[in-house]
């Protein structure tokens, strides 16, 4: 019983991250219309930003969660410069192309490669931490329900809570949330309604951005930072937004949740007797995909935006 | 009536062909002078040769049929790894079976899992065949990287003999070979550039043979129908064409043409492992195939070929410490940037089709069709 409790706990930690993942590419999908395959490398662009900013910020004083105060603005310095860096692709790669989804979807392959070679080139290979003390199990938990989670892990389930909490107020309580989500539902008709969808597209991409690096910066936190992190993890935030259903960010909430959670309870497998080891954990994943795009294309939360 | 002269090379054929005739030139200087070893111009050859063939393979798929296949790396591994595990000293399960066995073994394995992969991704969009059948790849992947007890796993199989290692007159050649010319020797052939040269004749022979069979079949009715669906599938099926079918042919064929580059790959090479079935391998053959042109069997040539001097190349020039960055991550900035610009400025590729699907017949006296 513990032993599940632990695997959910830590499902808990990684679908934070995926869920992260998702809706900006639940985003991307449904705006501009094609599956980006450079979203992986935007997460790790943000993890690189967020390592480079915690260079600088890291001695800055007091700890929230267990994680320094300079943590945080890191976070935030590689949300930012993922923002940035997507929305100039948009404009000089996405935006001047006389392509169907297809091309773009191509084109998108040789934007991730680009992302990740000016990594590799800049940082090396080698896999790199923030240097943060890792501190052991929380010893309530520990005594109380027998499942190790560390104060690191509580910041990424509650971080990931804070972002995507402030994301459903902007979509429910704003114009530009309201905007968004007529863009999202009918492109056409929300610019015969007099939307300016060109500024609400860059919208898109600066939150689905920023929410990638965040996934990134976590994900780096959670393990370690190489950069192929995010495109190693692509696929699997690929099964989460097919799961919720294409163009729902609510659904890319969902299908996060579930896809997480099932990447780490694959241990389950083994324990009732199918020998399914971990490192079977995306495969699981993918198979789930294939399987949902089979029988509901739409995926389990359909159109719903 | 002939708006498109087809019968003349346009002036950009004839630059592609000046081009390739010049490199050649080029790396036939830098052997006899002593530059290049030759048996490293015979093993770029060979490589070239199955880039070739992993390009004329996704481009049936792509090309003809408009399938987006993303898991070209695990037709290709599987390929690769039906005939290692089949004919190394190294295999976990069986080896020692002659190559020219092993490879139906590597095609068989290649087939099964093109049904397997197609029939239920087949139906899919566009974009979700491109996820799923890169998700299935992986799976591949994961499955031979972790099951050692049938693979080897991380470790990769060693131990792979030559193609022709167990021919009766060509494997029992001694060596080395020394070429005279007028009593001075000129050439000092070792082992190594015989067998080379061996492969080379096995795969230009292979790809001759796949390339004349393609293209009858893309000027076939068959190919006009892959092309129709590819055009607009609804059309093809309210003529009454089963496109399932039709898919699921040309997919298999594909893939099968796929996994002949991954068992050459292997008896080229002798050495395979999980890390020949990373993505990256299907993006290159992706590059080849839309940089050539879309549909052209001699543009899947030219991509296959391109892709080549790319990776050849780039590890000369760091070699030479010409670059200020590694030669992985350049590698990866050039093919990156190389489709961004493809798609944006020539989407239709360096040498779209539109000469090959003509019949020679139809060329000659301006008879229409």
């Amino acid at each position: 019983m513990a032993q599940i409790l632990q695997y959910l706990a830590n499902g808990l930690v990684f679908s934070s991250i995926i869920i992260l993942g998702s809706i900006g590419l639940s985003l991307v999908y449904s705006i501009a219309d094609f599956a980006n395959f450079a979203h992986g490398d935007t997460m790790t662009l943000g993890a690189y930003g967020a390592f480079v900013a915690f260079g600088v910020f890291g001695g800055l004083g007091g700890t929230v969660l267990g994680l320094p105060v300079g943590f945080f603005l890191s976070l935030a310095v590689g949300m930012a410069l993922a923002a940035v860096v997507a929305v100039l692709t948009h404009i000089f790669v996405y935006k001047p192309l006389d392509t169907d989804s297809i091309g773009l979807l191509i084109t998108s392959i040789g934007v991730a490669f680009v992302y990740r070679a000016v990594l590799q080139a800049t940082f090396g290979t080698d896999f790199l931490q923030y240097d943060i003390r890792r501190s052991g199990p929380i010893p309530v938990l520990l005594d109380t329900l027998d499942i190790a989670v560390t104060q690191r892990d509580v910041a990424i389930i509650v971080s990931a809570a804070v972002l995507v909490a402030g994301l459903h107020l902007l979509l429910q309580r704003t114009t530009l949330g309201r905007k968004m989500r007529a863009t999202a539902d009918n492109p056409d008709l929300a610019r015969v309604s007099g939307i300016r969808t060109d500024r609400v597209i860059l919208v898109m991409w600066v939150v689905g951005s920023a929410l990638a690096a965040a996934g990134g910066v976590f994900l780096a936190l959670y393990s370690q930072l190489d950069p192929r992190i995010g495109f190693n993890i692509l696929l699997v935030v690929f099964a989460a937004v097919i799961l919720g259903g294409i163009g729902s960010v609510y659904g890319a909430m969902l299908g996060g949740l579930l896809i997480g959670m099932l990447h780490e309870l694959t241990p389950l497998l083994s324990d009732v007797g199918l020998p399914i080891s971990n490192a079977y954990a995306p495969a699981v994943a993918f198979v789930i995909m294939v399987a949902v795009l089979l029988v509901r294309p739409r995926g389990i939360a359909g159109d719903m935006t | 009536m002939s708006t498109l002269d087809v019968g003349t090379y346009s002036p950009r054929e004839k630059g592609v062909v000046g081009l390739l005739g010049a490199l050649a030139a080029l790396l036939l200087v830098a052997v006899l002078t002593g530059v290049l070893a030759p048996a490293y111009l015979l093993y770029l050859i060979g490589l070239s040769a199955m880039y070739m063939l992993l390009s004329m393979g996704l481009n049936v798929q792509w090309g003809y049929g408009g399938m987006i296949n993303f898991s070209v790396a695990a037709f290709f591994g599987l390929g690769a790894y039906g005939t290692a595990l089949l004919t190394a000293s190294g295999s976990p399960i069986s080896g020692g079976v002659s190559p020219v066995i092993a490879l139906f073994g590597g095609l068989a394995l290649a087939a099964v899992l093109a049904v397997l992969i197609g029939y239920p991704t087949l139906k899919l969009r566009d974009d979700y065949l491109a996820i799923a059948s890169l998700g299935l790849a992986e799976v591949v992947r994961i499955f031979i990287l972790n099951e050692s007890q049938w693979t080897a796993g991380s470790a990769g199989l060693t131990g792979i003999p030559l193609f022709f290692s167990d021919w009766p007159v060509l494997g029992d050649l001694t060596y080395p070979y020394v070429f005279n010319v007028g009593g001075t020797p000129v050439f000092n052939m070792s082992q190594s550039v015989v067998t080379s040269f061996l492969n080379v004749v096995l795969v230009t022979v292979i790809v001759a043979a796949v390339y004349l069979f393609l293209r009858r079949i893309h000027q076939s009715p068959w190919g006009r129908v892959l092309r129709t669906i590819r055009t607009d599938e609804d059309l093809a099926e309210t003529l009454g064409k089963n496109t399932f079918a039709f898919k699921m042919q040309a997919f298999v064929i594909g893939s099968l043409i796929m996994a002949l580059a991954g068992v050459f790959y292997s008896h080229l090479v002798l050495f395979v492992s999980p890390q020949d079935l990373q993505p990256i391998t299907t993006f290159y053959v992706w590059v080849a195939v839309i940089l050539g042109g879309t549909g052209s069997d001699r543009g899947a040539m030219l991509g296959g070929f391109t892709i080549v001097a790319i990776q050849q190349g780039t590890r000369f020039l760091t070699d030479t410490g010409a670059l200020p960055i590694g030669a992985a991550p350049f590698r990866l900035m050039l093919v990156g940037l190389l489709i961004i610009f493809i798609v944006r400025l020539r989407p239709e590729g360096i040498l779209p089709p539109e000469r090959e699907l003509i019949w020679p017949d139809s060329l000659g006296g301006g008879r229409d069709e």
